[in-house]
């Protein structure tokens, strides 16, 4: 399953716009898409999931993906999230 | 699917229109029925009709699959029965009613129907407000 590691860098976190957006943009992706913190996942299609994680700034998060089009989900949700947060590894097989 | 917001303040419903605008984007058709037809705190049953019938009449997109109502207290169910019966029958049958607490049902469904959800989808992420997370517990 790829996956990505971010940081919020907005000092204010992770607010109820951008997370709309984020929710819009995984929304458009046939895979399934999933938003991992300290032990917790949400489904990145879930406004509510996502907001209920509450990102904190400097918290580290994992977008993982599974399915078709994973990888280009991955790609632009990265995107999507740039003014609020910042790559953490980019590099997938990266170990951990 | 389009959204009724029903309110006891014309302020409430629409300060939510507003917020729902801003964070599900502009697509999404949000009917306001909020206060007395004279600016008063309360509700009408006609201007919630009206509300529900303006929310599933055909759009510049074509046909509208239905309305999810939300509401803002209890008593309002009382208008809301009197307007759902001004409802025809195929007016009704499109009709929804969600339970969900007014400002985090209206937002989280009016985000599903930005991308595409059905009336069903909408209503049970309106659903999920119930048990959303608001303060962190770590």
């Amino acid at each position: 399953m790829p996956e990505i590691r971010l940081v919020v860098i907005d000092p204010t976190g992770l607010h109820a716009r951008p997370a709309a957006r984020f929710v819009q943009a995984a929304s458009r992706f046939a895979s399934r898409i999933v938003i991992r913190q300290a032990g917790r996942e949400a489904d990145a299609k879930s406004l509510s999931g996502l907001l209920g994680l509450t990102l904190r700034p400097a918290t580290e998060i994992t977008v993982a993906a599974e399915g078709p089009d994973a990888a280009d989900a991955l790609a632009a949700l990265t995107r999507e999230l740039s003014p609020y947060v910042s790559a953490a590894v980019v590099d997938a097989e990266a170990p951990a | 699917m389009s959204l009724v917001l029903i309110s006891h303040s014309r302020a409430i419903g629409e300060g939510l229109r507003d917020m729902v605008a801003q964070v599900a984007g502009p697509d999404v058709r949000v009917a306001v029925a909020a206060g007395t037809e004279d600016g008063r705190l309360g509700t009408s049953a006609p201007l919630i009709t009206e509300a529900i019938r303006w929310a599933l009449a055909d759009g510049p997109a074509g046909p509208v699959e239905g309305a999810l109502v939300l509401l803002d207290l209890g008593s309002a169910a009382l208008s809301l029965d009197l307007a759902l019966e001004e409802l025809s029958d195929a007016e009704r049958a499109r009709t929804r009613v969600s339970e969900a607490p007014l400002v985090e049902g209206a937002v989280l469904a009016a985000v599903q129907a930005s991308v595409g959800a059905s009336l069903d989808d909408a209503f049970a992420a309106a659903a999920d407000a119930a048990s959303m997370t608001k303060i962190p517990r770590n």
